[in-house]
Parts: structure tokens; C-alpha cells; sequence
């Protein structure tokens, strides 16, 4: 990549950075000049970046996607397809703008579920402490854009051993053509509370736009959060996203990554055991066909003794695409009785279907159990024939089989009409793949 | 020879001590003249000297890698000295002269008596005839056609080999260090097995007894013809006391079809004392290039010495059918640090790999897994198994793993397993409850988490390393 094309990208967004930030909070101003500084350290990252090493994504660098316009014409019934009959709670942002008359909130009094700018003066004390605190901007240019750019965003804060039963839906949708969103997401959990969230991106269109989102978990003491990501932008679509969760003493964090749409799409999670006896659960499934590209990059710090880990990420690649798994557990000094298990399962459907696959260790301590495996592979040729020998055809036998291989990780989805979603998707998937 | 050479080479060396034979020590530093000398010194052909010339010119155009995990303070290139004759090391007259310390090793490891005279540098036609032996050894593999010599001799007597395979398999750009020996390598061992010859014996018998007066930095070049096979074992289990703190060595392996090439190494270099001041920064690139059809190259390494290890013995296994192995048991102790593991380039047509790797890390030690496997579109039906287990003694030391694994076909099949674990204390307790001390239960312990690896070395080398582990780790637990 030459030093102009990075240009073209970055100078292009830059310019269209609102210099004069009329905020109320002197700190939100402050937070965004902070990021738009490091948007200036920094450059793209290339291939000679070990992070970005099997992630190609010059073809972005030439771009000159504008932020999205904050306009929206959109009714409820050209969304109504991807409404979950389960969430009570509906954020709505297209383009990453919010958007109130399609948003829903069963109870808007009682609990702190909206947009970033209807809380920043109400919760100043509480936002200034976290926005912005659990993904750091100074080493990922990605995050210290959206951060630059932070207006809209999900803010869910679930009060004090409060139990919040239905999941909390924000829809996040792409509309516009050619342009740059910034999604953003903020949940805290207090003590003892729990809650789920399933943080959806949806396209109308197969239009071409760069979705450049942050996600911010902080749990407290023994608070529990399910988060659910689903990623389904157009195929056209750039992703790239990261979340940062801080997890305090005995709190569990589950979560559930889909990714299937983007042509490039990348995914940063890092979970912070910040304390004593956390638990988390991460479970990620990537379904990519033709040209696609999906990075996840994952990585289980833990700092405090007594954490658990347990993660289990799936690839299924077909056509020429390309999956990138890079999960990383490191276990600090004294962080002892740290319990962690990873493993890495790859599917390659087609022979030019690529995976490059890296669980890595990074342990410090002594009495620790730490395991991880990783295995790349094909359908077996005994378990078709299994199937072939009681009457299934070929074809059958194998997207049967595709799909138990996926069924696994859908079936970690808690909300009973999104996972019959995603299996009819992974179902059509499979189906106009003729082996 | 030019006049500024001249004057260079006629210094007088100028660091503390003299040595009579001064026009054999090149000056400090590094540059195309230095290089010049080497290749003049050891009265080299012209293709060998452009050879060096090319590597040095693309050394300066790289820099030295920063992605590995082991930290030591920057190398000053120009501070070292790039040739030195071997001078004739003082013989000591008998046993007694030996520093204990040393004996007290040899007695540990049970280094057979006649061997611990030729290790300790007591001059040994006194009590052993190794001159005698050597050409023995050397009959013996000339008689079956075998070319058994160091590099420099090679170079001399068969230039037409050396020019075919020197740097076909480790390019002299290939990486920092590669250059740097490509540049000023010194000297090292040649071995050709011709078409169709098991060697008769374990080179490793003949190399032990040669195994003083290694250079700092050795070239090593192994090939065996089509239907050959060898063995081949480097290094000591005996520690090895070295003043040069640098050590980038380059080993290159070429099998033609159906050919079996076993690389052993012991390596027990000087590893800095228990504060982590000094010790060798081993620096190694190795590289076996399985070319032929159903060709196999295995790798065996016990790394115990040394402040720092890097190195990653590859296999590029381009024939169809070839099999690559890689088995790696790596100990760290005090402020040691390793990072070790293996590539494996699966390029033909059914290429298996198998890859063991068992980390032991003790005191303040970091030792490091990192490992490739690449399977290549060409590399329909590739099959690769790795397993890398750590084990930690202590709660200050590191175990890490950097699994690359880069599959681009579908008909391959690509296994890994890790785990970590520690020694319980139940463990020993259950081994006190039998009457065996903590010591002897930690070797113990050890040697059963290292059996698959020690499986594969020469007899008498894995009998040796058994017992160097338990020397290594003395201490550290209870």
C-alpha cells in the first residue's frame, strides 16, 4: 500500500470530522479530540502487521466513503422481517444514526435503555467513567475512528440485581451507498443484574459502505450478560468491529458471534477476567462462500486467579473464501487455578477455500489448566457414506451434515425465533452448494 | 591482497591478550573487506566469494526481527570478530586438571570415561587415540562412497556438490541471521550420502569426538540421494563453556526420493548464571528441503542450553508421499528463554507431518512454542498432527503457543493439540507415599512427559538426555 492511497482513506474521513464539537460535556469533547489524535499516530494497518497479517485490506485504502448522513426514511414494516418476536426492547439505528419512532422501549422510565446524546447530561457521572474505557483507541486505529466520530449509540445500564427477562434488541441497519458508519454500544451491568443482548447488523440493500462499530461490556460483581452478534451486512459491505468486555468478580459473560455477510469483515473481541472467579463463554460461527473474507480476532486476558474460560469458534468456508481465526488466552502471573479450554474447528467446503487458524497461549502461571486444539478438515468421507447407506443422496448427506456441524454453536442462541432464523439461513446456505 | 587489507590484517590485537599467531584474528567489525579476507584466508574459488558477497550486500539492506517473543539487549555487528583461525587450545596434561565442576557434570550425566578426557580438551592421545579412530570412522564411510568433511574442505574437494546445494534450501536473503552466516560463515560439516547408501553408522559417534572448535558461525550441509539415508547427530550433551555470545548458525537438508535424513541436536551451550547475566544467544536457522518422492526428514531437538533459543527446524516437503517430522523437547531455567518450533510446508501430492513439542519452564524462565503448518493448494490429501504440551515449575516462568496453522485445500486433514499443566502436589505426594523423594519424582515425572520425544534419539543420547533434564531442573522444585 503507498502512502497516498492511505491518504485518500483516512484524510477523506478526517476532513469530515466536526472540529467544532458543540457538546455540553466538556469530557465527551474531550474523548473524541483524544481519539481523533490517534487516528493521527497511527496508519492502516497492512499485511506486515503480525495482527493483520492474513487480512488483506488495501482494496479499503482507495476509498473515499463520507460518514453517513444522519436521514432516514424508513417505515416499521421494511424492517419488520428482521424484528425478534422475543425482544420488548428495540434500539434502532440506520447508519448508525438512531432512529426514535422505530425504536421501542417497554418501560423508557424505569430503565436506561436509549441513545448515547437522551443520557449524556442525566448519567454524566456514570458515562464519563466508562464510555470509552474498556476498548482502548490508542492501538487500534479502527476503534480510535469511531470513537472520533462517537454521536448515536446504544447505552443499556441494568441497574442493581435487576433482571431484565426479555433481550434487548438494537438493529443496527445499512442503507446508504458509499459511506462510513459508526455504530456504537455501550452496556453496563451492575451488581447482580442480568441481561441479553443481541446486537444485530442488517443491509436493505447490497449497496457498498464500510461498517466501522465498537461495542463496550462492563460487568460488575457477580452481574451476567448474554450477548448475542449477529453480523449480516451486504456482500458488498467492509466490517469492522471490535468489543471490549471488563468483567468483574463472578460475573459470567456468554457470548454468540454469527458472521456471514461482509466481503471483508473483521472482529476483535477482548474479555478482561478483570477480578476473582469470572466466567466466560465465547462461541463464534463463520459462514463465508465466494470472494469473502472473515477475521476474528479473539483474546481471554486473564488477570485475576479462579477465572474460567471456555471458547469454541467454527468455520465453514466455500467457494474461494477465506476465514482468519486468531484466538488468544493469555493467563497472568498469579492468576492461578485459571481454567481455559479453546478450540478452533475448521470446515473447507470447496478446494480453494482458505483457512489460517492460530490459537495461542500465553501463560504465566504455574497452576493453571489450559488446553486448546484446532483441526482443519472436510466432511468425512465414512459419515456420508453413512448417510448414503440409509437412502440419503450425496447432496443431502452432505449439507446435513454441514449443518450439524454448524447446528452446534446456533444452538448456544438462548432466543428460540433468532436461532430458527439463522438455521433457515444456514439451511439455504447449504442447500445452493452442489457438491 | 590491497594495502588497507594489508595494514587491517597486521593490526596488533589489541584486547588483552596476545596471541602469537596474530595475523589469524580479522579485526572487530564487519564490511566487504572483512569479508574478503575470510574468503581469502580460506583460499576460497570466486563463485563462493559472491556467494558471501550477495548475502552480506542483502544483510544490509534488512533488519533485524522484532515479532519474536525473547528479549536481549542489541547486538553490536561491528563488535565481533568474523574469523579467527582455530588456535591450538592449551592441552591439560591429565584429569586432574580439570575444572571439578565439569567433572561433577560428566559424572552426573555418566558420560562414558575415555569420552570425558576428549570433552574436557585433556589432550587425548594421551589416553585415547582418537586419531586412530577417526580414520577408522573414515575408511569405513569412504569405502561406501560417503563424504563425511567439514565444509571448507568440501569446498575444496568438491566444489561442484557445494555450488549445486549451498543456499538452495535456506537462501542467503532468507532472513537476518541466515544472511549474516551466508556472509561470513567460517566453517561446519559437509555430508553426502550417495544413491542408494544407508550409512553404515550414527554420524553421530564420529561428529562427538570432533566436537570441539565449532565455529560461531557454522554452515551445515546434509544431502542424501535418492534411496540414502543417515543419521546425524550434533552438538554434546556436555555443557559447552563459549566465549562468543552470537551464535547464528544455518543447516541445510536435502532429500532426493526415497531418502531419510534423522537430525539429532543436544544442545547444552552456557546459559548465563542464575541471575541471567550471560550466556549464548543461539540464533539458528535450519531447513530441510524433502525434494523427492517419499522422502523423509525427521528432526530431533533437546534444547537445554543457551540464555536464548530461536529456531525453528523446517521441512519443505515439495515431493508427493514425503514426511516431515518435528520433535522438540525445549527446558528453561533461571532467566533462559526459548522460543522454538518447527514449519512445515506441505507442497506435494499426500505429505504427512507429525510435530511433538514439550515445553518445560522453570525459575524466570519463558519458553515459547511457534509453530507453522502451511498446506499448500498443490498438497491434495496433506496430513499434519501436532501436539505441543507445556509443562510450568514455579509460578514466575511462562509457557506460550503461536500455532500458525494456513490451510488452502480442502482435502487436507490438519490436527493440533495443546495443553499446559504443572507438577501437583498430589503427584508428589503420591510419589513421597512410595518412598521417592521430590527430586527423583520431578525427574521422573519429566522424563515420562518427554518419553515421546526422547523415543527418537540415539540410544545412548536419549539415555544422556534423560539424565540432563533432571541435572537441569535440579532444584527447582521442594
Amino acid at each position: 500500500m503507498n502512502a497516498t492511497a492511505q491518504l485518500d482513506y483516512l484524510a477523506s474521513l478526517l476532513k469530515c470530522w466536526p472540529i467544532k464539537q458543540t457538546e455540553a460535556q466538556a469530557w465527551l469533547n474531550q474523548l473524541r479530540m483524544q481519539a481523533f489524535d490517534c487516528v493521527g499516530t497511527q496508519k492502516l494497518p497492512t499485511r506486515r502487521d503480525e495482527e493483520w497479517r492474513f487480512t488483506d485490506i488495501s482494496s479499503l485504502a482507495p476509498l473515499t466513503y463520507q460518514p453517513s448522513r444522519p436521514e432516514c426514511n424508513l417505515q416499521a414494516r421494511d424492517l419488520e422481517r428482521w424484528y425478534l418476536k422475543e425482544a420488548k426492547h428495540r434500539l434502532v439505528f440506520v447508519d448508525g444514526h438512531y432512529v426514535g419512532h422505530l425504536s421501542t422501549v417497554a418501560d423508557p422510565l424505569q430503565l436506561t435503555i436509549g441513545n448515547l446524546p437522551d443520557f449524556v447530561s442525566s448519567h454524566a457521572a456514570i458515562l464519563e467513567f466508562q464510555l470509552g474505557r474498556h476498548a482502548a483507541f490508542d492501538r487500534n486505529i479502527f476503534t480510535a475512528l469511531n470513537t472520533a466520530f462517537l454521536r448515536d449509540g446504544a447505552v443499556i445500564c441494568i441497574p442493581k440485581n435487576t433482571v431484565i427477562a426479555e433481550p434487548i434488541h438494537v438493529l443496527f441497519v445499512a442503507t446508504q451507498n458509499e459511506v462510513t458508519s459508526y455504530p456504537r454500544c455501550l452496556l453496563l451491568g451492575e451488581a447482580g443484574s442480568q441481561v441479553t443482548l443481541i446486537e444485530d447488523y442488517v443491509a436493505l440493500s447490497q449497496s457498498a459502505y464500510i461498517t466501522n462499530s465498537v461495542t463496550e461490556i462492563g460487568l460488575a460483581a457477580n452481574a451476567h450478560a448474554k450477548h448475542i452478534r449477529i453480523q449480516r451486512d451486504s456482500p458488498q459491505a467492509f466490517h469492522l468491529a471490535s468489543c471490549a468486555v471488563s468483567q468483574a468478580h463472578a460475573s459470567h459473560y456468554q457470548s454468540v458471534s454469527i458472521s456471514l455477510g461482509s466481503q471483508i469483515s473483521r472482529y476483535n473481541l477482548d474479555v478482561k477476567l478483570a477480578d476473582e472467579a469470572a466466567e466466560c463463554d465465547i462461541d463464534g460461527l463463520t459462514l463465508i462462500a465466494d470472494r469473502q473474507l472473515a477475521d476474528t480476532h479473539t483474546c481471554i486476558d486473564h488477570a485475576k486467579p479462579n477465572g474460567t474460560s471456555r471458547q469454541q469458534h467454527k468455520c465453514i468456508v466455500d467457494g474461494s473464501a477465506h476465514a482468519v481465526f486468531n484466538g488468544k488466552i493469555v493467563v497472568h502471573p498469579h492468576a492461578q487455578r485459571t481454567n481455559s479450554s479453546q478450540s478452533s474447528r475448521n470446515l473447507l467446503l470447496s478446494k480453494t477455500a482458505q483457512v489460517d487458524t492460530k490459537p495461542q497461549l500465553e501463560i504465566f502461571a504455574d497452576d493453571v489448566k489450559c488446553a486448546h486444539g484446532a483441526t482443519v478438515g472436510q466432511l468425512d468421507r465414512e459419515e456420508i457414506f453413512y448417510l448414503e447407506s440409509r437412502g440419503l443422496s450425496e447432496v443431502v448427506a452432505r449439507n446435513l451434515l454441514t449443518y450439524a456441524f454448524a447446528a452446534e454453536i446456533l444452538s448456544r442462541i438462548p432466543i428460540v425465533s433468532l436461532k430458527r432464523q439463522l438455521e433457515q439461513t444456514v439451511l439455504s446456505r447449504t442447500r445452493s452448494n452442489p457438491s | 591482497m590491497s594495502a588497507v587489507l594489508q595494514s587491517l590484517v597486521n593490526q596488533p590485537y589489541k584486547h588483552g591478550f596476545v596471541t602469537d599467531i596474530e595475523s589469524d584474528v580479522a579485526p572487530k567489525g564487519l564490511n566487504e573487506d572483512i569479508i574478503r579476507l575470510i574468503s581469502a584466508k580460506k583460499d576460497e574459488p570466486e563463485w563462493l566469494l559472491s556467494f558471501r558477497l550477495k548475502a552480506y550486500r542483502h544483510w544490509l539492506t534488512m533488519t533485524e526481527p522484532q515479532w519474536q517473543n525473547v528479549h536481549y539487549p542489541k547486538i553490536d555487528f561491528q563488535d565481533i570478530s568474523y574469523y579467527s583461525a582455530p588456535k591450538p587450545k592449551k592441552k591439560l596434561a591429565s584429569m586432574d586438571e580439570v575444572d571439578p565442576e565439569l567433572l561433577r557434570t560428566f559424572e552426573k550425566l555418566g558420560v562414558p570415561m575415555h569420552e570425558r578426557a576428549a570433552l574436557a580438551g585433556v589432550a587425548v592421545d594421551v589416553i585415547f587415540d582418537s586419531v586412530s579412530v577417526t580414520t577408522t570412522y573414515k575408511q569405513k564411510l569412504a569405502e561406501v562412497g560417503i563424504i563425511f568433511c567439514s565444509i571448507s574442505e568440501a569446498v575444496h574437494n568438491h566444489p561442484e556438490l557445494i555450488q549445486k546445494y549451498l543456499g538452495s534450501v535456506v537462501p542467503v536473503g532468507d532472513n537476518y541471521f541466515a544472511a549474516l552466516n551466508s556472509a561470513v560463515f567460517t566453517d561446519g560439516s559437509f555430508c553426502f550420502i550417495p544413491k542408494g547408501v544407508k550409512c553404515p553408522m550414527d554420524l553421530s559417534t564420529y561428529f562427538r569426538i570432533n566436537t570441539e572448535g565449532s565455529g560461531q558461525f557454522e554452515r551445515t550441509l546434509i544431502i542424501a540421494e535418492e534411496g540414502a539415508s543417515v543419521s546425524y547427530l550434533e552438538g554434546c550433551t556436555a555443557p559447552r563453556f563459549d566465549t562468543n555470545q552470537l551464535h547464528a548458525a544455518v543447516v541445510e537438508l536435502i532429500a532426493l526420493d526415497d531418502a531419510d535424513i534423522k537430525y539429532s541436536t543436544v544442545q547444552n551451550w552456557y546459559a548465563g548464571d542464575e541471575n541471567g547475566v550471560g550466556g549464548i544467544f543461539n540464533f539458528v536457522t535450519k531447513r530441510g528441503l524433502a525434494k523427492g518422492k517419499n522422502s523423509r526428514i525427521s528432526w530431533t531437538q533437546v534444547e537445554t542450553g543457551s540464555a536464548i533459543t530461536w529456531k525453528y527446524p523446517s521441512c519443505i516437503l515439495r515431493g508427493d508421499n514425503s514426511v516431515g517430522e518435528f520433535y522438540s523437547v525445549a527446558v528453561t531455567n533461571n532467566y533462559q528463554q526459548a522460543d522454538t518450533g518447527t514449519k512445515m510446508i506441505h507442497l506435494g501430492k499426500n505429505t504427512r507431518s507429525t510435530i511433538v513439542s514439550k515445553g518445560i519452564s522453570a525459575g524466570h524462565s519463558n519458553s515459547s512454542y511457534r509453530g507453522l503448518v502451511r498446506i499448500a493448494p498443490t498438497a491434495e490429501g496433506a496430513r499434519n498432527y501436532s501436539q505441543c504440551d507445556s509443562m510450568l515449575i514455579g509460578d514466575q516462568c511462562g509457557a506460550h503457543t503461536f500455532p500458525y496453522i494456513q490451510v488452502n485445500n480442502n482435502s487436507a486433514t490438519v490436527e493440533h493439540e495443546a495443553s499446559t499443566s504443572k507438577i501437583g502436589e498430589d503427584q508428589l505426594f503420591y510419589f513421597a507415599q512410595r518412598g521417592i523423594g521430590s527430586e527423583e519424582a520431578v525427574s521422573m515425572i519429566i522424563n515420562g512427559f518427554c518419553k515421546d520425544v526422547f523415543q527418537q534419539l540415539p540410544m545412548e543420547f536419549a539415555v544422556e538426555a534423560t539424565k540432563l533434564l533432571s541435572f537441569k531442573l535440579e532444584g527447582s522444585v521442594g
